[in-house]
């Protein structure tokens, strides 16, 4: 019994000296004297299945079957459950009955921010000083991160506009200008009303506002987190947190994953000589 | 390469298809020279975005029943450099719209000339070819 309240008593001190680590992690420097985040990182975690805790569930195909069912989490919304107002909350039921086609994911169509983020797919940041570029290996989609920028979106655009800065070992950036679906969202194939945040149907329009904040904890960890706003759906603002991995593999590359070549007869099939 | 002339000739057959009209396309070939119209209606959505930017207006019909409508701008560049930024666009808004119809009449589509707001201001939508035919034939409403 001592022996046991020792243990936990170790472990405890242990824990809070990990956690106190990555609050005080120094990261390396890069030649202009930023905190170092090149490199490539993933996130592991279900958030891309669905941002809120969930259980196991079976998947949306049926001849599919366990492969790809969806795994169990915890959740990653800090301040849940998402502050939906009542309307965008019976939205998202629907867009979630019908993910297959609102979908951005099974579409290819970029996928956006923060999702990008936490796909299940790497991301590699590659930093100067003026400007961070993250290249996800889904459908190639890139956001280019501007330092110390003020610009305000150009236009409307499936990645969004990113201004960043450097808050001592914190990247925040600064993110609008989000389309909200493709352009006229009518009833044609491939149309996509709004954005999803994941494959549950949490969604947002192009009212999104996100604020990030990356810094790192450790050699092979960045604290990821990025506070969601939008008016057209939410009541308040609200916040998802989680760890990103660094992929420490020697030979580790981003791949190609052109996914539009999977996706031509699923989104303009229709359009085929029979 | 048997992807790309796959993706390639589903290219072809989009740019054949009639029903693409927000394909990125020579504005004439959806609209019709001669059929200019006004529209009267409340914003309903704005879509800044590339390669044209689309305005969408609730028209209220002489029935009653609200139709929507889209209202097709040049580049969201263009439109910028004419004052219109996506915060000078507010949902519910009222504009008045001076375009050309689609050449199908059962698309509620326009190439947009210029809009009015409620108190007279005028916006140039930077839709270069429409604006050409408004000035070289005189016939925009």
């Amino acid at each position: 019994m001592i022996r046991a309240t020792i243990s936990a008593s170790v472990l405890a001190t242990l824990l809070a000296g990990a956690a106190m680590s990555a609050q005080t992690y120094r990261a390396l420097r890069t030649a202009s004297g930023q905190p170092d985040l090149n490199g490539f990182w993933q996130a592991l975690n279900t958030a891309n299945w669905d941002l809120e805790a969930h259980e196991a569930a079976a998947g949306p195909v049926l001849q599919l079957g366990a492969a790809y069912a969806v795994p169990p989490g915890a959740g990653v919304v800090v301040d849940g459950p998402i502050p939906y107002k009542p309307d965008a909350l019976a939205m998202k039921r629907k867009y979630a009955a019908n993910a297959l086609r609102e979908d951005a994911e099974v579409k290819c169509y970029l996928p956006g921010v923060p999702r990008v983020m936490y796909m299940p797919y790497p991301v590699q940041i590659v930093q100067s000083t003026d400007t961070i570029v993250m290249m996800s290996e889904f459908a190639s989609a890139v956001r280019t991160i501007y330092i110390n920028g003020t610009a305000r979106p150009p236009a409307d655009t499936w990645m969004g506009w990113s201004n960043g800065k450097w808050d001592g070992e914190t990247l925040v950036i600064d993110s609008r200008g989000f389309m909200s679906g493709t352009v006229g969202a009518l009833d044609e194939e491939g149309a996509v009303h709004v954005r999803f945040l994941d494959r549950a149907g949490n969604y947002h329009t192009d009212g999104l506002h996100v604020v990030e904040r990356i810094r790192r904890t450790g050699p092979d960890h960045l604290q990821y987190e990025a506070t969601i706003e939008d008016p057209n759906v939410y009541t308040r603002p609200w916040t998802i947190r989680m760890p990103l991995y660094r992929r420490v593999e020697a030979n580790m590359q981003l791949g190609d994953f052109k996914c539009e070549e999977f996706v031509g007869d699923l989104v303009y099939g229709k359009y085929q000589k029979k | 390469m048997q992807a790309r002339s796959t993706t390639l000739l589903i290219g072809v057959i989009l740019a054949l298809g009639a029903t693409t009209a927000r394909a990125h396309h020579s504005w004439n070939t959806v609209f019709s020279e001669d059929k200019p119209l006004v529209l009267r209606g409340t914003i309903a959505k704005v879509e800044l975005v590339n390669p044209h930017a689309w305005i969408w207006i609730d028209v209220k019909t002489a029935d009653g029943t609200t139709q929507k409508w889209g209202i097709e701008g040049g580049p969201p560049n263009g439109l910028i450099r004419n004052g219109i930024t996506k915060d000078s666009l507010k949902i519910g808004e009222e504009l008045i719209v001076h375009g050309y119809g689609a050449r199908d009449d059962t698309t509620y589509q326009v190439a947009g000339v210029k809009y009015e707001k409620a108190d007279g201001q005028e916006f140039w939508l930077a839709n270069e070819g429409a604006e050409a035919t408004a000035k070289a034939k005189g016939n925009l409403k």
